[in-house]
């Protein structure tokens, strides 16, 4: 052995865990994003108070931006599992539509009940729905032996057409006590919106919790490391396959529900496209598409460091036309970096063997 | 003596840390059909793809025509006349197979594919070499043995002098070989040097003039065919000085774990019955193709074409999938630890609870303190040279092995399948896996061993099954089996 050296104290121990954490490069971006941001926006007077307040970092933008954040990471969560064991899901998107408009056509048949029932009864029908449309897809995965790639771009048009034909293109209006839950201030003040963001935070500590600490998460991550290994060691692949798509349904149902509670009403061309972002959330947080690696709390970090980059744009006074091209070329940037870095730390690996 | 043709000098090939090649010199001649022979893993088709310039020496030096070449990549090696004809066919399927024999320097027109001078070059590249195949089908149309005949032809085409062939013959009918075997003859005659990467030992006696054998990665003789027989070569590539290796004293034979009864599987092996008691190490012998790996996935259900019955503690049992094995106590360490043994981006501790996380949890969630604390105990038993956090991915062969082992010790596997345990693991790592396997059977635990190491297979069983062409031609005990009793057996010579 080595001569001994000083037993590293527990704040420094802390500290070395935290630079070791796989998320620690995007909370690093996020942090450098956002002092830039508060460094550039320059401030102005608040009418009420009088205070001189930063254009970025105030209650009110982050906040907002945390909302903005809330659908992709909640649904991003649920895409990062897929991803995880190997697959893709690209109608979380239209998952999300369809539980949308559903909840809001039942609430509208049944008429105005207690808020309670109001909230129990839209709930239940965002995850029956959503339920039912992850367990189609897994089924289809891995009863028909097509790439979900394959299979999860077609239900994407196939929902989305349900939710279409269902709700005749209308916007429809949900109860009003849905958008009280979803808008309860919980003692922050007016206009000031916390819960899509405490419900981010649940779900991702969730799918983190799920991920580390239960059976069923770590059989997903072997699974997309070797399924034929899993095989040897007797995991039921396509049981843990149907696994995955079932909860990022799921997930995208929850969004809906929340979705749908906050801004008051639904239609069938809700959270088009978000399947995009909801992979790119994935990825940025370094989730590998070819299956094995991913988090739950990285695709978390994802999504917000997307909306912040959107953010920026408004923030910074940008040409709002270029936000594609700049949250694009971003994306890319951020995948090389992780790749870049994950190869580096295998060579060093290697190396020490 | 004229310069010869290739010269390897002092070749050594590391991959991952593990040696595939030790410094391996020798002289191919002028046109001359060279055989290399070893085992799997032995490291010929290493050797061959140095030479192509598919892999990069770490050692050493290739000296072609008496100058010292350097092959960054097969195309450097195709322009200076080394080409080779590989095991998977490198192409491009959905081509014509005068697409894929222009590919690289497609005749041009105005900037277009001049189709005509395709065609023709296509067919003027074929008949070259006697072949008869149309340039207009896809490659994916196309036997296994048409397209190597459009590899060859396309290594003649471009000129080369050195040709190497890895086991050519391992996915062709009989005819289909004549045919190959047929060109091979054509091209010595036309002054063509051959390297023929094979282990079949009808095909090497036939073709070759001289004979190189490799073992462990190690250059053991290079010696012309005339003058040589099959089973001393067979013993020059399985034999070694038989190390101090742990003979296991037999155990007290204990009751019956596995029965296996008329196990058959189309194509694979047919009539296979035996049995494995307690304390008993069964050895399963066979050249490569005999069907000893596929009796082992069978017997642990990742064959669904299996028939027959399997009783194990003396009761029938249906086995559909590994889960129904694990079940039963059955544990199997696969032949390929990489691919089938080992989630390599995982832990050594999640690898190592794998097949029975489930007992290490309460309603779903893992019971981190029992999961260490298992593991820590496997580990310790199997002395891995690693920690339980340490990434499988990054461990030397043998720790690898140690940890695939170590998930059937925490599965408390009391009827063990080991496929090759000890491939690709150093010396060191062997010894200590070979103890254990003893230990394992005295300690009541009932072990089918499948290794091509006649050594490990004459020191470790108490009976021997010996495997041809998927039917089981004979049985030996621990005293009368003998390296050329099993060897004959096996090859099938009287």
């Amino acid at each position: 052995m080595t001569t001994p050296r000083a037993a590293p104290s527990g704040l420094a121990k802390l500290g070395l865990t935290l630079v070791r954490s796989p998320q620690f490069g995007l909370v690093v971006v996020l942090l450098l994003l956002g002092t830039t941001l508060t460094l550039a926006a320059g401030s102005h007077v608040d009418p009420q108070s009088g205070r001189e307040v930063n254009n970025f970092l105030n209650r009110y933008t982050l906040i907002q931006m945390a909302t903005d954040a809330s659908a992709f990471a909640i649904m991003g969560v649920g895409a990062t599992l897929v991803i995880i064991a190997g697959g893709i899901d690209l109608s979380v998107g239209a998952i999300y539509a369809l539980s949308g408009v559903a909840m809001a056509m039942v609430l509208r048949a049944l008429g105005p009940m207690d808020p309670v029932t109001t909230v129990l009864v839209g709930l239940s029908v965002c995850v029956a729905v959503s339920l039912l449309c992850g367990l189609a897809n897994g089924l289809m995965v891995i009863g028909l032996g097509v790439h979900p790639f394959i299979i999860t771009l077609g239900t994407m048009w196939i929902l989305r057409g349900i939710a279409f034909v269902i709700s005749r293109a209308e916007s429809i209006l949900v109860p009003t006590s849905l958008t009280a839950v979803a808008k309860a201030p919980l003692g922050l003040g007016t206009a000031l919106y916390p819960v899509p963001l405490l419900a981010m935070l649940a779900v991702t500590a969730a799918g983190g919790i799920y991920l580390s600490r239960t059976v069923a998460g770590r059989h997903i991550l072997a699974v997309g490391g070797n399924a034929e290994a899993s095989r040897f060691s007797g995991l039921s692949v396509p049981r843990i396959t149907l696994g995955v798509f079932v909860l990022s349904g799921l997930a995208a149902g929850a969004a809906a529900f929340l979705g749908a509670a906050f801004y008051g009403s639904a239609t069938s061309s809700d959270a088009n496209g978000y399947e995009l972002y909801v992979v790119a959330s994935a990825v940025v947080g370094g989730a590998s598409l070819s299956g094995g690696k991913g988090s739950a709390i990285s695709a978390m970090l994802g999504a917000v460091l997307i909306v912040m980059m959107r953010q920026a744009i408004r923030t910074l006074r940008l040409d709002q036309n270029y936000e594609w091209i700049i949250i694009g070329v971003a994306m890319i940037v951020a995948v090389v970096l992780d790749q870049r870095g994950t190869k580096l730390l295998a060579g060093r690996l290697s190396r020490v063997a | 003596m004229s310069t010869p043709r290739v010269r390897f000098r002092g070749i050594t090939k590391r991959f991952m840390g593990i040696v595939a090649l030790r410094d391996v010199s020798f002289d191919v001649a002028a046109g001359s059909c060279h055989a290399i022979c070893g085992e799997n893993g032995a490291g010929k088709s290493t050797l061959g793809r140095v030479l192509a310039g598919v892999h990069r020496a770490d050692e050493g030096s290739i000296e072609l025509d008496g100058v010292p070449i350097h092959f960054p990549s097969p195309r450097h090696a195709l322009d200076a006349g080394v080409a080779m004809v590989h095991q998977e066919l490198a192409f491009c399927e959905n081509l014509t197979v005068a697409d894929n024999l222009s590919l690289g320097a497609l005749p041009r027109r105005f900037g277009f594919v001049d189709t005509a001078a395709l065609h023709a070059r296509a067919v003027e590249l074929l008949s070259a070499i006697g072949a008869s195949i149309d340039p207009t089908r896809t490659m994916a149309s196309l036997s296994v043995a048409e397209q190597q005949v459009v590899q060859i032809a396309a290594a003649v085409g471009a000129g080369a002098k050195v040709i190497i062939f890895d086991e050519p013959t391992s996915s062709l009918g009989e005819t289909e070989a004549e045919n190959l075997y047929k060109l091979i003859g054509q091209l010595r005659a036309r002054g063509v040097t051959q390297l023929f990467v094979s282990h079949r030992m009808p095909e090497i006696f036939a073709l070759c003039d001289s004979i190189t054998v490799l073992r462990d990665g190690q250059h053991v003789a290079t010696q012309p065919t005339a003058g040589f027989s099959e089973a001393a070569l067979v013993r020059q590539m399985i034999g070694r000085d038989l190390a101090p290796l742990a003979v296991a004293a037999p155990s007290a034979r204990g009751r019956e774990r596995l029965r296996v009864e008329r196990l058959a599987s189309p194509g694979r092996f047919e009539e296979i019955s035996f049995s494995v008691h307690a304390g008993e190490i069964v050895g399963l012998a066979g050249l490569v193709g005999a069907g000893r790996s596929e009796i082992a996935r069978a017997v642990f259900g990742l064959d669904p074409d299996a028939t027959g019955s399997i009783a194990v503690e003396g009761k029938p049992v249906r086995i559909r999938h590994p889960r129904d094995a694990v079940r039963l106590g059955i544990g199997f360490v696969p032949e390929d630890r990489k691919k089938q043994g080992l989630v390599l981006g995982m832990r050594s501790r999640e690898n190592a609870t794998l097949p029975t996380l489930k007992s290490f949890s309460r309603g779903g969630w893992i019971d981190r303190r029992g999961e260490s604390a298992a593991v820590g105990a496997s580990f310790e038993r199997v002395a891995l040279r690693a920690g339980a956090e340490s990434a499988v991915g990054a461990l030397s062969g043998g720790n690898q092995q140690k940890v695939v082992i170590a998930k059937w010790l925490t599965a408390k596997s009391d009827l063990l399948i080991l496929d090759e345990p000890t491939r690709g693991v150093d010396v060191g790592a062997k010894a200590e896996l070979h103890a254990w396997i003893a230990k394992r059977a005295a300690e009541g635990a009932a072990i089918l061993l499948i290794s091509s190491e006649l050594p490990e297979l004459l020191g470790l069983a108490t009976r021997i099954l010996v495997l041809r062409e998927g039917r089981l031609r004979g049985e030996l005990t621990q005293g009368e089996a003998t390296q050329d009793a099993l060897l004959r057996l096996m090859a099938g010579l009287a």
